[in-house]
């Protein structure tokens, strides 16, 4: 691990030194919230912000996202992915966890190359968390607490100092050229390893259970009742995947210019909430009901995704939670599945 | 399924029924904005815009609501004339409330309107022109949104069915990353309202009145909930729903009456 | 030969379809057309059967496709029977021979050709769900000698809906294979069995222990026939069937083609009845 150092101060230039580069987004307020936008000025963005409204997979997979454009005739056809080279300041590390499942995800099998393209010329400065973010949070239950991987630079708050913890090349890059860069001292080590220290005890487990234990959860509770009850009170609207740094469930369509020459093929943000999400034409739907929906969610986040990509599905950002209407939530739910498992488990022993 | 032709520069009339005319002043800003829409339609009707008649057309666009015995006579023209009739804007897709003069679906307007409850039965109760006769497809809201327009405009010429989005308004707003409203104090009835308008009021910071329509299968009894555990007491519940379930069998008259257009 | 997996797979997008030429299209129903379809120079589909490919109308969109010739027999072009059911299907239907469609694949595992060899094969097919297994029939006709006994049960919902119907007078006239047809609405020029597809097992006497049936057709056709299958005592993983899905990318990710876990596109679409008789939302 190599870590460097600047004042504080030098924030905002550093800011002006990376501009002549790059583009830069950071957590700008927004009514209340926040949300990640272009900013030119430090005074612009919060480095220390609750959660963003939208996870930064936005750029990654935009929200409505130019795949193609066509001659209607077939005889020309062009990939409309350029991304400018931008940083993302600010990224919890739950929204790593988020990227680095959506990595393997956009990786396997056919490469999606949109992804790629915008992938590499994205570099990912985090910020490491002190306190919990809401009072939805539950990074520490998910594990994704800490800044392990997936970063290229990671800032460490210590009070007078940025810490970075440089996670790549492209994230030394960032620094390169920049003079109020300091190498660590022993001090600094010292103070970064208390900071770390200090942190933990501030984030309460909100799991009853040890998330390792999830996805087996999930599989016993594949025919619990609880479903139906969620089904009864959600309203389908399809925020808490919206939301949602590890969903990525998508939308084709393509769109034809004015003059019919010409079209378009989009990629837009899906939601397997929504009614018509699996239903095929002659219209049967394949999860006719709400409660087979909010099921298939969180077995998504519980145990699908760590099934197949090693990764488990829901990073603890809390943000679904906060957007719910009807306060259904991973916490409440997974306890709750939890807590009638352990019933059941409790009347079969009685009952031998 | 039906089979719909492809036209190629199809001659379009709109014909307003009881409304105030808003959807076609939107059709007339996309005009203005995307004027190549005039090579690829021909409008031989449209009142707004100019004096000219005729009675052949191929597509037909119907603003407003019917209203009256007088106005069945006249739809049941236009549908053996055309070949395909489109319902446009709110008043025409759902009833509407078809004495809004507003170009936007100000919520405190409809307060004043639904202040004034006796008119609801005053008035000869209005409904949708699929009440009267077959349409072809409809453009929802109050007023239309104009690239929706275009769009149909689009599909229409591929030959195509419309395809208006179907599901919540929660979606499209979170896609413009707005903080929700509920989190702002206010109430919104975008869970179960009909995306598709950019969900243009709570990006201005207004709850969504539901001038698009309701989604198929909207979970009310929840959204119900949810508005009284807001503050909304039962009738304010009701009233706010009514606002577009009441398209049905409600006409309503605007206090803005009389404002012209 | 250059194979279209190869060209997809190496173009900037994957989702980026590659233009192929419709030469000729053959109207077998009020609501089917075969479409035969040429690849751009040189390129070969070299798909299994029961593979499907995502069939663009430019400008209108895309959808899967099931490829309904055999590779056995693809002289260059392949062929789709595509039912007109919406927006994309409608839109394929109105074009003429000549016309241009996009063309993305051959996606997803087909039917399990390597373990029908020598044994003796089933084929259930409902409605459209022959489409698929015409290309699977070929495939068996024209190395006939690989496989043991062929029985091919279709069932239709009316006389004038039967698929390839000029093929089916010539299977019916094999002596190497037998075909059975239902029909759910007989009118005055049906003169064959009546009734549901199920009925059609009364006339086979499978070897369950050398027997693998292929069942393809709407959902829901797939309880019955597999419980019939089962007290025919054929094995759960010899019962395959092809699964019919929303899809969007084709490649594992646009989530719509999920089956409790598991990816129907990639996956799939077939399966083995014992892969998916656990999953709830499979059948
Ligand atoms: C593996 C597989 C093989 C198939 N093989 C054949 C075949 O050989 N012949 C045939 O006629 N049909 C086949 N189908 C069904 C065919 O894909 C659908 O009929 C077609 O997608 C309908 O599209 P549409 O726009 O005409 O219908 P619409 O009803 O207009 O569709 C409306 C919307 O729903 C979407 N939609 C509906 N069904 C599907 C779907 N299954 N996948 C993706 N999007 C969908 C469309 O994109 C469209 O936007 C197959 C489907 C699958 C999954
Ligand atoms: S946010 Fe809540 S109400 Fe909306 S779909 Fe998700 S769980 Fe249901
Ligand atoms: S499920 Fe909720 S808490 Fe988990 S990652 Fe998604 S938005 Fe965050
Ligand atoms: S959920 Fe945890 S890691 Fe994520 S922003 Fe909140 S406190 Fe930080
Ligand atoms: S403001 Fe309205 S439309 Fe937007 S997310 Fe909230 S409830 Fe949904
Ligand atoms: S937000 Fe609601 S009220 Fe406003 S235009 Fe859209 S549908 Fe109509
Ligand atoms: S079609 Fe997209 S994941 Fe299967």
């Amino acid at each position: 691990m190599s870590y460097k150092i600047m004042p504080k101060s030098a924030l905002n230039d550093w800011v002006q030194h990376l501009r002549q580069k790059f583009t830069i987004v950071a957590p700008k307020p927004k009514h209340g919230q926040f949300v990640f936008g272009e900013v030119t000025d430090a005074s612009e963005f919060a480095l220390d912000y609750p959660s963003t409204v939208l996870p930064p997979k936005k750029y990654l997979v935009p929200t409505q996202e130019e795949l193609l454009s066509y001659s209607l005739d077939g005889s020309h056809f062009e990939m409309r992915t350029e991304p400018v080279p931008t940083v993302v300041l600010g990224v919890h590390t739950c929204d790593l966890h988020g990227i680095k499942l959506l990595d393997r995800i956009f990786s396997q099998g056919y490469t999606d190359t949109h992804y790629k393209t915008r992938r590499n010329s994205l570099y990912l400065v985090s910020y490491e968390c002190f306190e919990p973010c809401t009072e939805h949070s539950f990074c520490r239950s998910m594990g994704t607490l800490s800044a392990t991987d997936t970063f290229d630079l990671h800032i460490i708050n210590l009070g007078e100092d940025f810490a970075f913890e440089i996670g790549t090349q492209k994230g030394e890059s960032l620094l390169e050229g920049f003079q109020s860069i300091f190498n660590v001292t022993e001090v600094d080590i010292e103070r970064i390893n208390t900071v770390h220290q200090e942190k933990w005890q501030r984030f309460p487990y909100r799991l009853d259970f040890d998330v390792t234990e999830l996805a087996e959860l999930l599989t016993n509770s594949y025919t619990s009742t609880y479903w139906d009850e969620l089904g009864d009170i959600c309203l389908g609207c399809g925020m808490c995947t919206q939301v949602c740094p590890t969903c990525y469930c998508f939308d084709i369509h393509d769109e034809v210019d004015l003059t019919l020459d010409g079209g378009h093929r989009v990629r837009t943000w899906d939601s397997c909430q929504i009614r018509m999400f699996a239903t095929v034409a002659g219209g049967h739907n394949f999860r006719a009901e709400q409660a087979a929906r909010q099921r298939h969610r969180f077995m998504r986040k519980g145990k699908y995704q760590e099934d197949a990509y090693g990764l488990v599905g829901c990073t603890g950002c809390g943000r679904c939670a906060q957007a719910c209407l009807v306060d259904i939530t991973p916490v409440k739910t997974f306890n709750e599945l939890y807590k009638r498992r352990n019933n059941i488990a409790e009347k079969e022993t009685e009952a031998k | 399924m039906a089979q719909y032709e492809r036209y190629i520069r199809p001659k379009v009339a709109f014909f307003d029924f009881t409304s105030c005319e808003g959807c076609q002043l939107t059709v007339l800003d996309s005009l203005q904005t995307s004027p190549e829409l005039l090579d690829m339609i021909e409008i031989v009707e449209f009142r707004e815009a100019m004096s000219e008649r005729s009675n052949e057309y191929q597509i037909a666009f119907v603003e407003g609501s019917c209203t009256r015995p007088a106005d069945e006579e006249r739809l049941k023209t236009i549908r053996s004339t055309a070949s395909l009739v489109i319902a446009l804007g709110a008043c025409a897709h759902l009833g509407g409330i078809n004495a809004i003069k507003n170009l936007r679906p100000l919520p405190e307007v409809r307060a004043d309107v639904y202040g004034d409850k006796a008119d609801w039965y005053d008035t000869y109760a209005a409904r949708p022109i699929s009440a009267v006769i077959d349409i072809d497809g409809f453009i929802p809201g109050c007023p239309i949104d104009r690239d929706e327009f275009i769009r149909v405009v689009k599909m229409l010429l591929q030959g195509r069915q419309p395809i208006i989005p179907d599901h919540p308004l929660c979606i499209e707003c979170k896609l413009k990353e707005n903080v929700c409203l509920y989190l702002r104090g206010k109430i919104c009835l975008g869970p179960i309202v009909r995306a598709g308008c950019g969900a243009i009021c709570p990006t201005y910071g207004d709850g969504c009145e539901g001038c698009r329509g309701l989604i198929t299968n909207p979970n009310l009894d929840s959204m119900k909930m949810v508005l009284e555990e807001h503050g909304l007491s039962f009738e304010e519940v009701e009233q706010k729903l009514s606002m577009f379930m009441a398209y049905q069998t409600a006409g309503i008259k605007s206090e803005a009456e009389g404002a012209t257009s | 030969m250059k194979t279209l997996t190869e060209v997809v797979t190496k173009s900037p997008s994957i989702y980026q379809p590659v233009p192929a030429r419709i030469v000729s299209i053959e109207e077998l129903t009020e609501t089917e057309k075969l479409f035969t379809v040429a690849l751009p120079g040189g390129l070969s589909l070299h798909h299994s059967p029961g593979q499907f490919l995502q069939i663009s109308v430019l400008g209108i969109g895309e959808a899967p496709i099931s490829i309904s010739s055999s590779p056995s027999r693809s002289y260059g072009t392949f062929e789709l029977c595509v039912r007109r059911v919406g927006d994309l299907t409608t839109a394929l239907h109105n074009l003429k021979r000549g016309d241009i469609i996009g063309v993305r694949g051959p996606f997803g595992r087909g039917f399990p050709v390597g373990r029908l060899r020598g044994k003796d094969l089933i084929f259930v097919a409902g409605g459209l769900g022959l489409a698929p297994l015409r290309s699977l029939i070929y495939e068996v006709l024209d190395q006939r000698g690989n496989y043991g006994q062929l029985s091919v049960l279709y069932g239709s919902r009316c006389p004038s809906d039967l698929l390839f119907k000029d093929e089916l007078a010539e299977w019916e006239k094999r002596d190497d294979m037998t075909l059975s047809i239902t029909v759910d609405h007989p009118d005055e020029t049906w003169f064959g069995e009546v009734g549901l597809v199920l009925n059609l097992f009364d006339d086979i006497y499978p070897n369950p222990r050398n027997a693998v049936a292929v069942v393809v057709g709407p959902p829901v056709m797939y309880p019955s026939v597999i419980e019939r299958l089962l007290s025919l005592q054929i094995p759960e993983g010899s019962i395959w069937l092809s699964f019919e899905r929303r899809m969007k990318c084709g490649v594992g990710r646009c989530g719509h083609c999920q089956l409790n876990h598991i990816y129907t596109c990639r996956e799939g679409p077939s399966f083995s009845y014992s892969e998916i008789k656990d999953l709830e939302e499979a059948l």
